[in-house]
């Protein structure tokens, strides 16, 4: 059986997500020890050093934006994020691990939930990893606060189950709006982590009972400043409720670095 | 009265002026049949009820005891008016969203127990502790009468019959207790009789069955009381919100036909 991650990268004016993928498929092959294949729009030809860091290059057609807020770069940007379920028939592995650029992948963790048994996993809750501020709204969406399963890890088989998984996805990026009316959400845009979860109730047949993966995501949030240290070793600075500026280093701990501008400055700036 | 059946359930269903709780009854005797269609099912009330649904039909052995339109004062009652030996007492205003035949084997070695705790829709305990002030001020446990299992034994015997002498001299319970209301209710009542016959001997909080799923607005976090009318709800099967519900589903808007 081949495994290996499958980044989605579209870049617009303010990020660039294919270097943040090319950088990440570095990590990925340090601590899991699989290739990483890139799904992106853009073709450059004088980037053709990036393009070496993958397995694969599955160019495709741009998916229609949405629009998202990016505190920490202070600006709306295009978001190309609509085509995430389209990760089961692009991928060319049995196992794959689709993951958001902007995880950064400092550990072998992942392959504990590489190894289950599962046909589809990700995760359920996430927390901030400066333990400031409390995940519950964020763990929830929705006027009713539908639980939530994250789309930014997810591990699958080629599997019926998977195919489900993916396919209402779809079902439910199609319908977005009569899915906003049914579960209240008030935010127009299109998120993967609302279809994932609508369409894990639906596979769970609404019961809820998900396998996810068994650890919880680590989060650093748009208004934590990020810094790497070393190779795996990142320092976290933060305000406590009082002001108070802290900070935290992480060593050897994989997480999801909401705080796009400081991650776009290390990726340009490699150690 | 005297002993019919091994097991069923009984539903307490005393209308009063606002409530037909005879209607509720027949609703939550009609979602037991659907997963137990042999169930044995008893429903004490104060007026005849000709439904076929029930296997008993039975009238409040000591009369209404009650002066006023709360008619909770007669719950001692139901021990006597139960024709089982292992009886499981179910709240009217609930209906049954899945099999909870498990439930017996669970309790069948008890000789009390009434639920503790409840959930939300979701199926996760209930975070508001809104409704419990009481309890928790007065260290009372978390029970909940709406589901009371109980065998004909001395416990049993002896827990409904404190249950009575607390309804009955509510006036001097109430000044064991921190914040009391006027009037008593049957989930004070059971608590505090909890407390003197011993907790461990008429709840299982470890256990996470039976409970309620409750529909109330601090559990479940909706604008209004009437959650009927503010959340997606849809039968065969029973979904709140898309999410499929299981076990007892305590809705208490009591005019609800779903």
């Amino acid at each position: 059986m081949t495994t290996g991650a499958l980044i989605f990268a579209f870049n617009n004016a303010e990020i660039n997500y294919v270097s943040m993928a090319a950088w990440n498929a570095g990590n990925i092959q340090r601590h899991l020890g699989i290739p990483t294949s890139l799904v992106t729009d853009c073709i450059d030809p004088s980037c053709n050093d990036v393009y070496d860091k993958f397995d694969r290059v599955i160019v495709v057609e741009k998916p229609r934006a949405g629009t998202r807020h990016f505190s920490d770069i202070g600006t709306t940007v295009d978001w190309y994020n609509t085509n995430r379920m389209d990760a089961y028939s692009l991928t060319p592995y049995d196992q794959t691990l689709v993951i958001d650029a902007d995880y950064v992948v400092c550990s072998s963790v992942l392959n504990v939930a590489l190894t289950r048994d599962q046909d589809f996993q990700c995760f359920q809750e996430a927390f901030d990893i400066t333990g400031t501020n409390d995940f519950n709204s964020l763990n929830t969406f929705g006027e009713h606060s539908f639980p939530m399963w994250w789309a930014t890890v997810m591990i699958f088989k080629k599997s019926t189950a998977a195919q489900y998984i993916f396919d209402s996805m779809q079902m439910v990026r199609d319908n977005w709006q009569h899915y906003r009316d049914l579960y209240k959400i008030q935010r127009p845009t299109y998120r993967n982590d609302f279809a994932l979860s609508i369409a894990l109730g639906i596979y769970s047949g609404h019961t809820l009972k998900v396998d996810s993966i068994q650890h919880q995501l680590a989060t650093v949030l748009p208004e934590h400043r990020l810094q790497q240290m070393s190779k795996d070793d990142y320092r976290i600075e933060y305000s406590t409720s009082t002001g108070t500026l802290k900070y935290i280093t992480l060593r050897g701990v994989s997480f999801h670095a909401m705080c796009k501008r400081d991650l776009g400055a290390i990726v340009a700036n490699p150690l | 009265m005297p002993i019919l059946s091994e097991r069923g359930y009984l539903i307490p269903a005393l209308d009063n002026e606002s409530t037909d709780y005879v209607r509720c009854a027949q609703q939550l005797a009609h979602s037991i049949r659907q997963f137990e269609p042999e169930a044995k099912i008893a429903v004490v009330t104060l007026r005849r009820c000709a439904d076929s649904v029930f296997d008993y039909v039975i009238p409040l052995p000591h009369g209404d005891c009650s002066t006023g339109d709360n008619k909770q004062c007669n719950d001692w009652q139901m021990f006597s008016a139960s024709p089982f030996r292992q009886t499981i007492k179910l709240e009217a205003d609930m209906i049954i969203a899945s099999s909870i035949d498990h439930w017996w084997a669970m309790m069948q070695h008890r000789d009390v127990c009434i639920s503790t705790g409840c959930r939300d829709y979701y199926d996760q305990p209930a975070q508001s502790r809104f409704y419990r002030k009481l309890f928790d001020t007065n260290n009372l446990p978390d029970v909940y009468n709406a589901i009371t299992y109980w065998r004909v034994s001395d416990t049993a015997k002896e827990f409904f019959k404190l249950v009575r002498a607390i309804f009955e001299n509510w006036t001097e319970y109430r000044k064991l207790l921190k914040f009391a209301d006027e009037e008593a209710s049957t989930d004070v009542v059971y608590a505090m009789a909890a407390k003197i016959v011993g907790v461990e001997q008429c709840t299982m909080p470890f256990a996470s069955y039976p409970q309620i799923v409750h529909m109330k607005k601090h559990i479940i976090n909706t604008r209004t009381n009437d959650w009927t009318r503010e959340l997606v709800w849809e039968t065969d099967p029973l979904r709140i919100q898309t999410v499929a519900q299981w076990g007892a589903f305590h809705y208490h808007i009591k005019d609800w036909q779903p």
